[in-house]
């Protein structure tokens, strides 16, 4: 539990506009640990999409890393050539997008794809065709081999969001990064995806990474959190001290307007009210104080601190003790 | 509470003619559902259930196979019935920003109701200030194109739209999918001062069962194309009926580390409708199947006053749960 896979330090990226730069990652660091299920949660906007692109070495083009480092075993993704992060990707870190319909080719059959996958893993064509079938039935999908030589429009929504895990995991990767694996599908096909990567978890040793907005995918799933606000990390803890004991306004107030959390039906549900800043204007205080329930003068002055609550808790807050 | 809308055996068929295919498709089958003046019914089910195809039939987007639509105490049979109620309807579509006209401003968007309809409307300009104002949205926002508003924006000027004509009956797609929650509570807020304020009644087409759970009055469950269980929201929830009302409650993923679920409250898909499970056609996934349920077709019957469902067992089922 304790081995970092991948470490983020201080990452600060920023997009390029016809105006002003959009600042949509400031400082962000954290770790990934072999063994764990990491999740980032966030609204729109916050950047946890750009994080896992820029994990992956994967930013857009008007994507300007201006300081901060990725690195996995000891390496810096970010400034190694673009050759060595080709070599990175799909075998150590692979990827599980949003839409599982864009993830694949449509004109080529799953069974091609997932072969061609494993392209550079050096064994004969006959066991790469092996291991992708063997790989599908393992993300349970009944009758791998009528599957391997379906087109991925003949999958339903849940069937290719398996056939995309099992793409990312052909290889092995140590880092498995998904990008709100659950959005696109019914209440219970992400219960059954949900279910499939916890299953996963329990014999894979690298390092699962879920990028969600569902506080209910979090839970479920993930053995620590980083909450995103304004493209900073304002808040990490382990899942259970996060959900009973946020410290962070507001986490609390992202808790507070899920309706999944709340078990009587209320009349008006809670809301957050205001807007997350314009990120090419940041506030020079705390991004969050227009927003915030306990807000104090310094807020709106000062950077907030990163406070070490406890061991593995940080909050970013001038007043995560009160 | 009088009735609003009286669906009676309402059956839409569909008929397919592309090789290999020569059939008729029976997408909605003997739905009977009514819903009250002042009243929120939640229609829920999985994709493919039939949900939207139901929102559209009774507004007659749809062509009717069987059964009737009663709209106000009338009957409603001719495209020329339909049109004439029209204006006392509204449709919230599923993805706002895609259902407002990228070539219209958001003020003439709001405001085309009234030319369609042929209605007085002195000064639109106005009369775009007075909507968006009551949904909250800016003034200003009325020279604005669609493409330049935020997910959450364009619900708002989608529910401007939809109440413009001051309508007895909205129905709503997916009224908050793709909002993040504190967004997503806001829209469910404004919906119910709109309903307080001007005694809407509402049909809110949803998937996500946190949300109806807060917004409904009754919820109307779907499982391919036919109503499995109808019934107060509370209690239907607290103490579902049908087996698979229960699987989608325990689906849900909750926003709480210590209520994990270890195993699947539901296994497999929603069948094709092209090949209809024989008997109850939910007994492939059901836990409590027996070899009548393979081969008889339970019919939607009252188990308790104001509660009807389509199984077997579903008292049974009940005592289970409780």
């Amino acid at each position: 539990m304790t081995t970092p896979l991948l470490t983020v330090e201080n990452l600060t990226l920023n997009y390029r506009t016809g105006g002003d730069p959009v600042q949509a990652l400031r400082g962000v660091s954290l770790t990934a640990r072999a063994g764990e299920v990491l999740g980032i949660v966030g609204e729109s906007g916050c950047g946890k999409s750009t994080l896992a692109a820029t994990l992956m070495g994967l930013a857009g083009t008007n994507a300007e890393i201006t300081d901060g480092a990725v690195s996995f075993r000891g390496e810096n993704i970010l400034t190694a050539r673009e050759e060595t992060r080709r070599k990175l990707r799909g075998k150590h870190i692979a990827m599980v997008f949003q839409d599982p319909m864009t993830a694949f080719n449509p004109v080529l059959t799953i069974g091609a794809q997932l072969v061609d996958f494993q392209h550079n893993s050096g064994t004969p064509k006959r066991q790469r065709h092996s291991a992708a079938r063997d790989m599908l039935d393992r993300v349970g999908i009944p009758d791998p081999d009528i599957c391997m030589g379906r087109f991925p429009h003949e999958l339903s929504g849940g069937m290719r969001q398996r056939a995309a895990i099992a793409a990312a995991l052909l290889m092995q990767p140590e880092i498995l990064i998904a990008d709100e694996p659950t959005t696109a599908l019914d209440v219970t096909m992400e219960a059954q995806i949900i279910h499939l990567l916890r299953n996963l978890q329990s014999d894979y040793d690298g390092a699962i990474i879920i990028v969600t907005h569902q506080l209910g995918v979090i839970a479920q799933l993930c053995d620590r959190v980083v909450v995103m606000y304004a493209g900073q990390v304002v808040e990490e803890a382990d899942v259970d001290t996060l959900f009973h004991a946020p410290r962070h306004p507001y986490t609390k107030a992202l808790i507070a307007c899920d309706p999944a959390s709340l078990s009587i039906k209320e009349k008006r549900l809670p809301t957050i009210g205001g807007r997350p800043p314009d990120l090419a204007h940041p506030p020079a205080g705390c991004a969050f104080a227009d927003r915030c329930a306990q807000v104090e003068p310094i807020c709106r002055t000062a950077a907030p601190p990163r406070v070490e609550i406890g061991p593995d808790h940080i909050a970013k807050c001038h007043e995560a003790w009160s | 509470m009088s009735a609003l809308l009286e669906l009676d055996r309402l059956s839409v068929d569909l008929s397919i003619s592309r090789w290999p295919l020569r059939t008729t498709l029976n997408i909605l089958s003997d739905i009977t559902l009514t819903l009250a003046r002042d009243e929120t019914v939640g229609l829920v089910g999985e994709s493919g259930s039939g949900k939207t195809t139901l929102g559209r039939a009774l507004l007659g987007l749809q062509h009717i196979s069987a059964g009737t639509v009663r709209f106000d105490g009338t009957p409603l049979k001719t495209a020329a019935d339909f049109d004439r109620i029209r204006p006392r309807t509204a449709l919230m579509f599923q993805d706002a920003v895609a259902s407002l006209s990228p070539r219209m401003t958001v003020g003439e968007a709001v405001t085309e109701p009234f030319r369609i309809h042929n209605r007085p409307m002195p000064d639109w300009r106005a009369r775009a200030a007075e909507l968006l104002e009551e949904v909250g949205l800016p003034a200003d926002m009325a020279s604005r194109y669609p493409h330049e508003l935020s997910g959450g924006q364009a619900r708002r000027a989608g529910v401007a739209r939809a109440l413009a004509l001051k309508p007895d009956l909205v129905i709503a797609d997916e009224p908050t999918a793709g909002l993040d929650v504190s967004v997503q509570a806001e829209i469910l807020n404004l919906m119910a001062d709109l309903k307080d304020r001007y005694g809407l009644s509402y049909m809110v087409i949803t998937h996500n069962l946190a949300l109806v759970r807060h917004v409904a009055d009754r919820i109307a469950v779907m499982y391919l194309g036919r109503l499995v269980e109808t019934g107060p929201t509370a209690e239907v929830f607290s103490n579902p009926a049908h087996p698979y009302t229960g699987s989608l409650i325990a689906a849900e993923p909750k926003p709480d580390p210590r209520k994990r679920r270890t195993d699947l409250a539901i296994k497999g898909e929603i069948p094709s409708l092209i090949r209809r499970p024989s008997g109850c056609e939910f007994h492939g996934r059901c836990p409590l199947a027996t070899a009548r349920c393979r081969t008889e077709a339970p019919a939607l019957r009252d188990i308790a006053p104001g509660r009807k469902a389509r199984c077997h067992f579903a008292e049974t089922y009940q005592k289970q749960g409780a």
